[in-house]
């Protein structure tokens, strides 16, 4: 029982903060390709007097992905469709030209009104429009979600962290006497961690074991089973195999920091 | 005979107090047995702590071995140690380690094998007096008990040196006799260097010895 005890007061922090740090790449993974939807469904206006190239654009600013000129007549078109039928090559020379102007990343409000300050100081740029009521909507909807999920998730690992701490303090209660007593018969840093190294692996290596077993119950029989498309859709960015050895590394980097912590605590008496 | 222990013009001092040990100037050769007494607080155990390196001089010369306390490093100092036997009054025992894993402690770290460790501890809780308690605790033995356990694992690896600080200090007259048989017998047979701290000497004692006192000041001198 007092092994069990033991072992478990690691365990479960550390698989809750592993739970957290899972959700936040599952979270992630998911929503990029939403994230990714919305850049590209996305686009600034740009009104220029001259003839403009992508490089031109990109010189201004490193955000620029795609650029497409809107053709001149079908803008007439749109303006009058009467004006069209005239073909009157005047009025075509005289209006400016129109950008479609994608961007390589869903940007947010103040970067935006970056982007669009750095096309205003050429003097070739008569206009710029963001579109960013819709943009904004759009954002600001998504990073809400984003923003609650990711303060849930921070906040399940600093109680991770103050259990950890907790847990440390016990280890030190527990395991300092002896370390102090190997201390003072010679032995090495190593040999007088070693339980604490053995104990704290052993125990990394089951939480990140157990939070990718719940992880993948999740998968594959609570989402699979359910046919909510929204989740279905997503399901295979969920978990993927190679979460494990991440989990399992981030479990053991976290595990070895709390253990050398205690060992170079223990102070001789 | 060659020394041991040199101090000279020795200082102990705790960070931020007063000085304990002042300007001592003593030796201890191979082979001798010493006791330290002195009135409580006087600084025989921080001189004793100072021999193992827990306590760096604050001035003056300290050498162990040959080895200059105040300078040695971590590593040269875990070497030194590992060829100590110590003895403390609260025992400090592992608890939750048998009373065979104890005494052999002092092996493990030199990385002898399991028959070897096994081996010596039987042969060392015989001399104790402990045989048949190896796989006991040692919060199931008395404290005379416990002292001999720890009088065993200061043995384990035939230490050049054993420092002790009141072994007997809380203990019945068997288990007291039966300690001080062991260190008389490891100087004697062994030329073992033993330096003992404690606040008397035993009335009966069968080997020569060495005895140093503290005075309230923090000097040391030979009694003779």
């Amino acid at each position: 029982m007092k092994f069990i005890k033991q072992h478990i007061s690691l365990i479960f922090p550390m698989v809750a903060i592993l739970l957290g740090l899972e959700f936040f790449i599952a979270f992630d993974r998911t929503t990029k390709g939403y994230e990714n939807s919305l850049r590209d469904n996305y686009a600034m206006l740009v009104v220029a007097n001259d003839e403009m190239s992508i490089d031109d654009f990109k010189s201004w600013d490193s955000h620029v992905y795609k650029v497409t000129e809107i053709e001149k007549s079908k803008i007439l078109n749109k303006v009058d469709s009467s004006l069209q039928a005239t073909k009157d090559s005047n009025i075509h020379n005289k209006i400016p030209n129109f950008y479609s102007i994608k961007l390589n990343k869903y940007l947010n409000e103040q970067e935006l009104e970056r982007v669009k300050q750095n096309f205003l100081k050429s003097d070739k740029v008569k206009r710029v429009e963001t579109f960013d009521t819709l943009h904004n909507s759009n954002y600001g909807l998504f990073s809400s979600i984003k923003l609650s999920f990711q303060t849930f998730i921070v906040f399940m690992t600093i109680i991770g962290f103050f259990l950890i701490i907790k847990q440390m303090e016990v280890w030190n209660f527990m395991h300092s006497q002896r370390m102090k007593v190997m201390d003072i018969f010679g032995a090495s840093l190593f040999l007088r961690s070693k339980v604490l190294i053995v104990m704290g692996l052993i125990d990394a290596i089951i939480s990140a074991l157990i939070a990718s077993g719940v992880f993948y119950i999740i998968q594959n029989v609570w989402i699979r089973g359910k046919h909510i498309a929204i989740l279905e859709d997503n399901v295979d960015a969920l978990f993927e195999f190679h979460d494990v050895f991440t989990l399992c590394l981030v479990s053991i980097v976290i595990v070895m920091v709390a253990v050398f912590l205690v060992v170079i605590n223990v102070k001789e008496e | 005979m060659s020394n041991i222990i040199v101090a000279q013009n020795l200082t102990l001092s705790y960070e931020r107090d007063e000085e304990i040990i002042k300007n001592a100037s003593f030796f201890v050769r191979k082979g001798d047995f010493v006791f330290i007494t002195g009135p409580s607080g006087s600084g025989k155990s921080t001189l004793l702590k100072s021999f193992y390196g827990n306590i760096k001089p604050q001035s003056g010369t300290l050498l162990m071995g040959g080895l200059d306390m105040s300078k040695i490093k971590k590593p040269k100092l875990q070497e030194l140690r590992s060829h100590l036997g110590i003895v403390f009054q609260d025992y400090k025992l592992i608890n939750e380690w048998t009373v065979e894993r104890n005494v052999v402690l002092p092996l493990w770290i030199a990385g002898y094998s399991k028959e070897v460790q096994q081996t010596q501890a039987k042969r060392l809780l015989h001399h104790v007096k402990l045989s048949g308690k190896e796989h006991k605790y040692p919060l199931e033995l008395s404290g005379g008990e416990q002292q001999r356990v720890g009088v065993a694992r200061a043995l384990a690896k035939n230490p050049f040196l054993i420092l002790a600080d009141e072994p007997t200090g809380n203990l019945d007259d068997y288990s007291s006799n039966v300690i001080w048989d062991l260190l008389e017998n490891a100087c004697q047979q062994l030329e073992t260097t033993v330096v003992v701290v404690t606040h008397k000497i035993p009335s009966v004692f069968n080997i020569p010895y060495r005895h140093f006192t503290i005075d309230e000041n923090g000097a040391i001198y030979e009694v003779h």
